[in-house]
């Protein structure tokens, strides 16, 4: 027999009572974590090939800065990255990406695919929010190991400054590190978009890789003719550079006086940010044209 | 009231006509021409509650964007609709919940995993209480017989066995309204005989309202009393699936079996002779002189047994979907004649 009961029960209120139902969103996204962890131990030797990969990946990054400081002992004249200090900022990066690469990398790049062969169609149907069921659906468990490798890194080189944070620059670094995500996935998410207008097979996907590379450096080095309109522009329009400066900054070189200005604005560009991005993704939600069955 | 309502509904997308040639996909960086396809041309349609719906056309026809523009999925160009108060485009979550839209080319089951867990998920997303959840599903998996299957990766299912999952995942949170496309697409004919018997079943139990589309006549034969026939973006029948003989067809069949192994003469002047096989001869005969045809031919031959049946319905549906394009095509041309006012 059908279970009508829910229908009947329906009928009687109009369906209002169904439709005032709210899904549960860390249900929800605990649900996606799960079914994730589950697909990726389906595929146990891809599993850990990618783990390996990406931890190696990691090592030769730290390897190749180690070179560098075999031959200067810092980034920059009198900027305040010595080897340690830089260390601190390479394990932010690092923390940031391994966060980005597990939670909205997969799922990123998915949405492009998703636009473009018409399965967009599903997540449309569902009701809950779009942007939050198409950003989170898939978990790359691998990539977090390399933000166990990060967090380990980080230690390493604060134990080895002069000093250790206080307990405000500790509360504080979660917080940078969540903006800075904050501003990569919305970058990201904005680039995916695109592809509802600019139609098949045609992403800006790929330039987020581009853009966010100038993101993996001290702000310091950006200045003169060159480096001074770069940093403005990477700043203040597409603000990549206060993604992993800010939360350095704040444990490496505790913040000087001129640096308190750049920390409230990161606020400002992360909550900016987010808010652009999600226009720009009901945007493209309502000029989806789908695909052909 | 009626719980479908759509006036006008009318969909275009322009689409960018590619020319043949690298020296013309060059020129097409600089200079693009586009091309204005009407999907859905100005469709009215009433549907009631409970009721079961075909929609028939042949491929391009339209259906699709039909049930893409209710469910929301896609912005109409002109017109309106309402399904139980709600404006699909406007994608409110009150609305989403109350509906399900089914795909048989498209699945939304997570492909590497078993379609448990899948279910699951739609449990969390429409946020259905865990003991009815339990219930529902454990009934539907029941009716379908998949039960075995359940913790078995999506992808290592059947084509037909992947379609009950779907099913199974778009009624679990009891909607009221359902469209189906082309569910039983590629599935043979048991499978095809199970998903209809599941959805006979179930649409008489729920009283749930579906709209439908299929290729397939025996799908429509055995679930719809009503058919709506959409060629060309437009709506060109709703009645009964007899009623498109009556209208449709000016002809009946009449299929003779002669004594002996041979077959009389002359018989092509009574109709046309579609089939002959000694001792039998099938004659399409036009249904205005169907009575003084047959006594006429009872009168001059000796016959051991005669019928007269309808023409098959998928024949007299591809007549009209081959007169609904020649209608489509002289229209166009007809346009192309006279000058645009906005050229």
């Amino acid at each position: 027999m059908i279970d009508t009961t829910a229908n009947e029960a329906r009928a009687g209120q109009g369906g209002e009572a169904v439709a005032n139902v709210h899904p549960s969103y860390l249900g929800v996204f605990l649900t996606f974590a799960r079914n994730s962890l589950v697909r990726d131990m389906t595929f146990r030797a891809n599993f850990i090939i990618e783990t390996v990969s990406s931890l190696s990946w990691m090592a030769m990054n730290l390897g190749y800065y180690m070179l560098i400081f075999r031959f200067t002992s810092s980034i920059g004249r009198n900027t305040g990255w010595g080897e340690y200090e830089f260390f601190v900022f390479l394990a932010t990066t690092l923390v940031v990406n391994s966060i980005v690469q597990a939670f909205f990398m997969p799922n990123c790049e998915e949405f492009s695919e998703l636009i473009r062969t018409g399965g967009l169609d599903f997540a449309l149907l569902k009701p809950i929010d779009t942007q939050f069921l198409i950003s989170l659906q898939k978990i790359d468990w691998a990539s977090l190991s390399n933000l166990l490798f990060a967090i380990g890194l980080l230690a390493f080189s604060l134990a080895h400054l002069p000093a250790w944070p206080t307990a405000v620059q500790i509360l504080l670094y979660p917080l940078y590190i969540a903006c800075g995500v904050a501003i990569m996935y919305s970058l990201m998410i904005t680039l995916s978009a695109t592809s509802v207008w600019l139609g098949r097979n045609q992403t800006l996907y790929d330039f987020w890789f581009y853009i966010t590379n100038f993101s993996r450096y001290p702000m310091e080095i950006y200045h003169g003719t060159v480096g001074s309109p770069l940093r403005i522009f990477f700043t203040y329009i597409i603000p990549v550079l206060v993604v992993v400066n800010v939360p350095a900054q704040l444990l490496a070189k505790p913040l000087e006086a001129q640096s308190w200005p750049l920390a409230v604005f990161a606020l400002f560009a992360a909550a900016a940010s987010l808010w652009t991005s999600r226009q720009i993704f009901r945007r493209a939600m309502l000029s989806y044209r789908s695909a052909s069955s | 009231m009626a719980i479908i309502e759509i006036e006008g509904l009318a969909k275009s997308y322009r689409i960018y006509q590619k020319q043949e040639g690298l020296l013309a996909s060059v020129r097409g960086l600089f200079h693009r021409t586009y091309r204005d396809v009407q999907a859905v041309r100005g469709i009215d349609l009433a549907v009631e509650s409970g009721e079961f719906v075909a929609f028939l056309g042949p491929n391009g026809a339209g259906k699709t964007t039909t049930l893409k523009l209710l469910s929301g999925v896609i912005n109409p160009t002109h017109g309106t609709a309402r399904v139980m108060g709600h404006v699909p485009w406007r994608r409110e979550n009150a609305y989403r919940r109350r509906f399900a839209l089914v795909m048989g080319q498209k699945n939304q089951l997570w492909w590497d995993l078993p379609a448990q867990e899948s279910f699951r998920l739609h449990q969390q997303i429409y946020a259905i209480p865990p003991d009815q959840f339990l219930r529902r599903r454990d009934e539907l998996v029941d009716l379908l017989t998949v039960r075995h299957l359940l913790s078995q990766p999506v992808r290592e299912l059947s084509m037909g066995e992947r379609m009950k999952m779907e099913l199974i995942a778009a009624l679990l949170h009891s909607p009221e309204v359902l469209f189906l496309d082309e569910p039983t697409i590629g599935l043979d004919v048991v499978a095809q005989h199970n998903i209809q018997s599941f959805l006979r079943h179930y649409q008489q139990t729920s009283k749930m309202t579906v709209l439908f589309t299929s290729h397939y006549m025996k799908d429509v034969a055995a679930l719809c009393r009503r058919v709506v026939i959409i060629a060309q973006g437009q709506i060109m029948y709703d009645g009964s699936l007899g009623g498109i003989i009556d209208r449709f067809s000016g002809h009946k069949m009449i299929t003779l079996v002669f004594p002996g192994d041979s077959l009389p003469q002359g018989l092509s002047r009574f109709g046309e002779v579609v089939e002959e096989q000694a001792p039998k001869v099938k004659l399409r005969v036009d249904r205005n002189v169907i009575a003084e045809s047959l006594a006429a031919i009872l009168a001059q031959h000796t016959v051991q047994d005669v019928s007269v049946e309808d023409p098959p319905l998928e024949e007299v549906i591809a007549e009209m979907f081959s007169l609904a394009n020649e209608q489509a095509r002289s229209a166009q041309a007809g346009l192309e004649e006279v000058p645009s006012p906005h050229a």
